[in-house]
């Protein structure tokens, strides 16, 4: 508890049946002791009642010592007054005694009240700022402003034995809202606002409120739950400032992708264009005599340069519908093997250089995609592998039902992708740094993981068993058509 | 002389088909919009039409559609990559066969010819057919393969049957469904799928490298062996 320490403090100035105990038992002690040698040395037998005044004050506060004080002024003449005296009973000097007794008490007393009294605040005031140390490290932790006041709203709950902490507040714009709840608890009981204020200016409010039954709120819990507030805005501040340099660093990406993405297209689509222009003004020159051979190679070439550019205007059209969110998938019960059957049956003609492969499982279930986007998935793969796996390697396709999902893995005998690039690869222009001048658009892999994610599925890089690269993607199947 | 009716709205197009078939002895008209092809096809009477999907007034399955209330002349619909959509509505709305845009001039004018060889009239479908070593023999519902008789399900010899009767056709998942289970059915692509996987392993027709069937995903199948005829007639 941070601030129950208030009750025991009033406590010391109050009479309580410590203070009463002390106060009869210490110069009950002192008369005790004083009895033997009164007769011989009154003086020390004075000392010792005031002794017994001063103890009692320390021990049990001014109480006790007020007690202690009224009793060694009624017991000092006692003693004296024994058998052997030699002084007379004077009323005039016991009187004079009770009074410095008293004076003694009083002042030891609340001497001794003040110091307690203060090294109470002393430790309360330290763990209140061991409190708020504690809530600075906690909040500060990069997290979103919703997440902040949530975690602020519950840090308050159990130190305050709060049954309620609500926070409204408005940031940039946007409204917060807090709400923390203990179990059990009914609420209703005593409640207080905080408002929260950045700087000087009010930006919410925060509602804390104790169970039914619970203590009122002190001055104390106020102060402190103020404090409180000034860290919680604080840190809904840094929040805010993490996610604006956030959102300037991702600009910062898109611009630069951007730059790479505009060079990466006028290079693309111009060079099949320079080819096909060529071919095609050199053979209409009416000035020149192409023979059959010449004539022949010239027409394959634009052929090609036709076929790469209508291929590069495809991947443009499809990455820029997935840009602006309409590549939703035509979803109908399809076979995966049969999409693979199909892709291999027109891929190996057109990777010639290469063995491709494919196992399927022995069970055909259907699984709910689009066959035109997963046909174009499969097509990028085997077209990436045929680009990077050297001549005369095996590309294999792999079909396998993994706990209600459909996976499919092509493996290529490459020189595979770097641990710090296989997240990147998936981005649209991203070409491997390994082979600085790659054939591809960088389009093929981007485009695979939108289809891949449009159909609720992910898609990875995998370590190829010996060398190479294995692309995996898997597509979730609980609408498997029976 | 074939004639053919060429729809697009793209004069680059037009220009191009027209110097390519009148190159391969076609006769050709051009139009550049739906009303002008659905009144070609009555006033020109071609053998074959080449329509575009994407016209400027009528959609080209409606061009389909009301062409389809006075002839059963072969429509070949050129559409774009990711017409998919289109492509089975102009299908099931009756035309013949689709080619995807860009394509290879030689790949239209093997799909023109299979398409106008079928719809040649008078000529009966010979009681037995042979590709390569199957043979099929419709009047007597008999199959062999290797000159060994291959023992179908009634089920896959009348699918057997729909390709064969059909040859180079493409084939809707629809149109099949209909022919083979009857007018109730249209969806049930996965009864279809399981009956052209079985009729292909009993074929000995390997869908990695298909010599029969070819599969068209998300459209249909397509009978792609050469028949006796086919290989007379190029």
């Amino acid at each position: 508890m941070l601030t129950r320490d208030d009750e025991e403090n009033e406590g010391t100035a109050r009479i309580t049946t410590r203070a009463v105990v002390i106060g009869l038992l210490a110069p009950t002690i002192a008369t005790v002791v004083a009895y033997p040698i009164a007769p011989t040395r009154p003086e020390i037998s004075i000392a010792l009642f005031m002794l017994a005044v001063v103890i009692a004050a320390v021990a049990g506060g001014l109480w006790s010592g007020l007690i202690a004080g009224i009793l060694a002024s009624t017991l000092r003449p006692v003693v004296l007054s024994a058998p052997d005296l030699r002084f007379a009973f004077d009323d005039v000097e016991d009187v004079a005694t009770g009074v410095v007794f008293l004076s003694v008490a009083l002042v030891v007393g609340l001497l001794v009240g003040q110091a307690s009294e203060d090294r109470a605040r002393a430790s309360r005031r330290e763990r209140q700022a061991r409190f708020l140390g504690t809530l600075s490290t906690t909040l500060h932790t990069g997290e979103v402003p919703d997440r902040v006041l949530d975690e602020f709203a519950e840090i308050l709950m159990e130190p305050f034995a709060l049954s309620k902490v609500e926070i409204e507040a408005t940031l940039d714009g946007t409204d917060l809202r807090a709400l923390a709840r203990s179990n059990g608890d009914i609420p209703g009981g005593p409640r207080t606002t905080v408002r929260l204020l950045a700087g000087d200016v009010p930006i919410g409010t925060m509602i804390a409120e104790r169970p039914v039954g619970g203590r009122p709120f002190s001055r104390d819990d106020q102060l402190l739950l103020e404090a409180a507030a000034r860290q919680a805005t604080a840190a809904l501040d840094r929040a805010r400032l993490d996610a604006r340099a956030r959102i300037a660093q991702i600009d910062a990406e898109t611009n630069q992708l951007r730059a790479a993405m505009f060079s990466s297209v006028t290079h693309d689509l111009r060079t099949p264009l320079a080819s096909i222009k060529a071919g095609v003004t050199s053979l209409l020159d009416a000035g020149v005599q192409h023979d059959p051979e010449q004539e022949r190679e010239l027409l394959t070439t634009i052929l090609e340069e036709t076929d790469r550019l209508n291929r590069l205007v495809g991947n443009l059209l499809d990455l820029a519908r997935i840009r602006a969110g309409a590549l939703t998938p035509t979803r109908q019960p399809t076979s995966m093997g049969e999409i693979v059957e199909v892709v291999l049956a027109r891929m190996r003609p057109r990777l010639p250089d290469h063995v491709v492969s494919a196992q399927l499982p022995g069970d055909d279930l259907d699984v709910e995609v689009d066959p035109v986007q997963l046909d174009q998935v499969l097509t990028n793969l085997l077209e990436n592998a045929g680009r990077h796996a050297p001549k005369g390697t095996e590309i294999e396709v792999a079909v396998a039902w993994v706990r209600g999902a459909v996976q499919v893995r092509v493996s290529d005998h490459g020189p595979g992708i770097p641990l710090e690039e296989r997240d990147r690869v998936f981005e649209a222009f991203y070409r491997g740094s390994s082979i600085p001048e790659t054939p591809g658009s960088g389009l093929g892999l981007a485009i695979a993981k939108a289809v891949i994610v449009a159909h609720g599925g992910r898609i990875w890089i995998e370590d190829a068993p010996e060398r190479g690269c294995v692309v995996a993607f898997e597509i979730p199947v609980d609408e498997v058509v029976a | 002389m074939n004639r053919v009716l060429v729809v697009d709205d793209e004069p680059q197009i037009r220009r191009a088909l027209r110097t390519s078939l009148e190159a391969h002895g076609y006769e050709v008209q051009t139009v550049g919009t739906g009303e002008e092809a659905v009144v070609g096809a009555a006033e020109v009477a071609p053998e074959l039409m080449l329509l575009d999907l994407g016209l400027p007034d009528l959609d080209g399955t409606e061009v389909i559609r009301r062409v389809r209330g006075f002839t059963e002349l072969p429509i070949i619909v050129l559409s774009v990559r990711d017409g998919q959509h289109d492509k089975v509505a102009a299908l099931d709305a009756g035309a013949d066969d689709y080619v995807t845009k860009p394509f290879a001039m030689e790949e239209l004018l093997a799909r023109a010819r299979a398409a106008m060889r079928r719809a040649q009239p008078g000529e009966p479908v010979a009681p037995t057919m042979r590709f390569g070593r199957l043979e099929v023999d419709v009047a007597r519902r008999l199959v062999t393969l290797d000159d060994e008789p291959l023992r179908l399900t009634p089920t896959e010899y009348q699918l057997l049957e729909a390709f064969v009767t059909n040859p180079g056709k493409l084939l809707t998942h629809q149109w099949l469904l209909r022919r083979v289970w009857g007018q109730g059915y249209g969806t049930e692509t996965t009864y279809l799928r399981t009956y052209v996987r079985a009729l292909r392993k009993k074929l000995g027709d390997d869908a990695q490298a298909p010599e029969l069937i070819v599969t068209e995903p998300g459209v249909g199948y397509r009978w792609v062996a050469e028949g006796p005829e086919a290989g007379a007639g190029s």
